[in-house]
């Protein structure tokens, strides 16, 4: 995570770990000691260590959608992508041209198209696994099924704002909800703008109603990236690109990301159509029941215009997508394309629920850390806890990047010398750890450690299956 | 519809029964009805070549490839799926005035998913 003692680093054992490796040790990529990222687009903390522990020769396995592995190359795919749009800070230039230079210039660039195309295969190979179509598919069934998919949405809560709702700090839970929605908020459309040139017809046209909504009719206070900043701006957040990179999870990470990956390959247009049909078609409900959980966790102290603005304007990109769009291109193209915007509408349905689960997740688990201390310190009572191999430690200082991290196991967490903080959450106080003090981190939750005082040391062990919290958990 | 796999592999809908069958690794949803005398195939056992299903009524052997070419739409995510029944949904009434059928989800054996059987004779007629 950090300065890193003894960890034993494999070497990377194929072309993609080797072009990766040597992509994240860019000093771009290797933090600053503050949680939040100052206002510069080209940096952002890819956590070389954590990302040295990762085998690239081994897919994501649908068990691993979100966790330590799709952090790590959700957060490599994003930059990758990301460095493939305009992205200059409000600031102006300034004594970041060099940066500007580095990001997107000949080294980086040549290291990303070495090995974006395998990375994506590393990330999203698992959705051929999780995702059929099978049979012979007409113009109705697609609608049935879209309808089904739509209906089944609009039925089901929200595991996020349910988590929200039920939190004992309901703000922190709230905020971190919205740092997930940051990650697209803050460069909203970039992806549906790569499907915008070439030639396909009226559906073509449809798309740039959609796409020319986002963008605020040209006029930039109505852009919804503004209308968005608004919103962060009304909670005392920062406003720009990616002040919260540190607190982004795997499972948001993969959805926005997912929305290049089929944008980038035009192959694969029509599934990005059944995608984007099905997201434009949840998001109007979807909300209306976040002003509604909002409203109840802050009154009329936040900023819900981007919201508003979703419930109103979505309901009408829905039915454009749905009928101008994903309606109209299997009626031109025919029952070859079908099977295709059929898959598109089911990896949204299947990713959109891997963002409301990790999130919820982790706003549980932030929410309740006190319940994930464990009993007796550094001890370890026989039979509770994974044997000491293993066990890594760690020494940060003041001055040491900070960077979050998961991992694909529980893990116990140990301040070994000094006092630590624990940072799970981007905004509300961090969890001291005094020295002795451990915690149970779950599988995949995300979390960061920096020293209270001057420094400190931290060891990372394998939770054995008998491990518990020092109290059961009230949520 | 929706369909747990771990749990169901039959669907019956109205007098018409589909039954999940694998092959390639795929999970597709067919009509349990051989073409020849409409016996179910979801008994049937697989050609020695796996390229065919041999009916229990009279032994017909329908092709693996044209079974799945007659599946029904169906996306699988995971161990659920869901699949596009012909007929108007539950609660609704057709264009053309049909009413819906009750729709069951049930788990039977299926003998068409078994691996083919050894010494089995490939000499009667195919479907």
């Amino acid at each position: 995570m950090a300065i890193d003692t003894d960890i034993v680093r494999p070497g990377p054992a194929d072309d993609l770990g080797r072009h990766v490796a040597a992509f994240t040790n860019d000093n771009l990529f290797t933090g600053v000691p503050q949680l939040l990222h100052p206002p510069n687009p080209y940096r952002r903390m890819l956590v070389p260590d954590a990302v040295a522990e990762v085998d690239f020769t081994r897919p994501l396995s649908p068990a691993e959608a979100t966790g330590h592995r799709a952090l790590v190359a959700h957060r490599l795919l994003g930059t990758f992508y990301e460095a493939d749009t305009v992205l200059l800070p409000e600031q102006g230039l300034g004594a970041l041209r060099g940066d500007f230079d580095r990001f997107y210039g000949d080294g980086l660039r040549r290291l990303r198209e070495a090995s974006l195309s395998d990375l994506e295969r590393f990330a999203f190979a698992l959705l051929d696994d999780e995702v059929d179509v099978t049979g012979a598919w007409s113009v109705e069934d697609l609608a049935a099924y879209f309808e089904h998919a739509a209906a089944e949405a609009d039925a089901g809560e929200a595991e996020s704002l349910t988590a929200i709702a039920a939190a004992r700090r309901p703000e922190v839970a709230a905020d971190t909800y919205l740092v997930q929605l940051a990650l697209d908020g803050l460069t909203e459309a970039s992806a549906m703008s790569k499907n915008l040139g070439g030639a396909f017809g009226p559906e073509q046209s449809a798309l740039f109603k959609v796409f020319i909504d986002e963008f605020g009719y040209g006029v930039h206070d109505a852009k919804h990236t503004t209308i968005f900043r608004k919103m962060l701006r009304s909670r005392g957040l920062q406003t720009h690109v990616h002040a919260y990179w540190n607190f982004y999870l795997a499972g948001p990470l993969a959805t926005n990301n997912y929305y290049y990956f089929v944008s980038r390959d035009h192959a694969s247009f029509f599934r990005y159509i059944g995608a984007v049909t099905y997201a434009e078609r949840v998001f109007a409900p979807s909300f209306v029941n976040m002003i509604r959980t909002y409203r109840g966790v802050f009154g009329d102290d936040v900023d819900l215009h981007y919201c508003e603005e979703h419930a109103h304007i979505d309901a009408h990109h829905g039915r454009i997508t749905r009928d101008e769009i994903l309606l109209a291109l299997a009626e031109r193209h025919g029952a070859g394309v079908i099977p295709e915007l059929v898959r598109g509408i089911a990896e949204a349905r299947l990713l959109g629920g891997w963002f409301e689960q990790d999130t919820a997740a982790q706003i549980r688990w932030s929410d309740d850390l006190d319940a994930h201390r464990l009993p007796g310190g550094t001890q370890t009572p026989a039979g509770t806890h994974a044997p000491a191999e293993g066990t890594r430690r760690v020494r940060v200082t003041a001055g040491s990047p900070f960077g979050t991290r998961s991992h694909d196991r529980a893990v116990v967490v140990t301040a070994e010398d000094g006092a630590a903080e624990l940072v799970t959450a981007p905004t509300g106080p961090s969890a001291r750890l005094a020295r002795g003090d451990a915690v149970l981190v779950p599988a995949g939750r995300l979390y960061g450690i920096r020293p209270a005082g001057p420094d400190c040391t931290y060891s990372v062990r394998l939770a054995g299956p008998g491990t518990t919290a020092v109290t059961p958990s009230a949520s | 519809m929706t369909i747990d796999l771990r749990r169901h592999n039959t669907v019956l809908a109205g007098d018409d029964r589909y039954f999940v069958f694998l092959d390639d690794g795929r999970a597709r949803l067919v009509p349990d009805h051989c073409p020849h005398r409409g016996g179910p195939l979801s008994l049937g056992r697989r050609t020695a070549d796996g390229r065919r299903l041999a009916c229990p009524w009279h032994g017909t052997r329908v092709g693996v490839a044209a079974l799945c070419r007659t599946a029904l739409p169906m996306v699988r995510t995971g161990d659920t799926a869901i699949a596009v029944l012909p007929g108007p949904p539950a609660g609704e009434t057709g264009e053309t005035g049909q009413a819906p059928v009750p729709v069951t989800v049930i788990h039977r054996h299926i003998l068409a998913n078994l691996p083919p059987e050894a010494g089995e004779g490939t000499t009667d007629a195919t479907a």
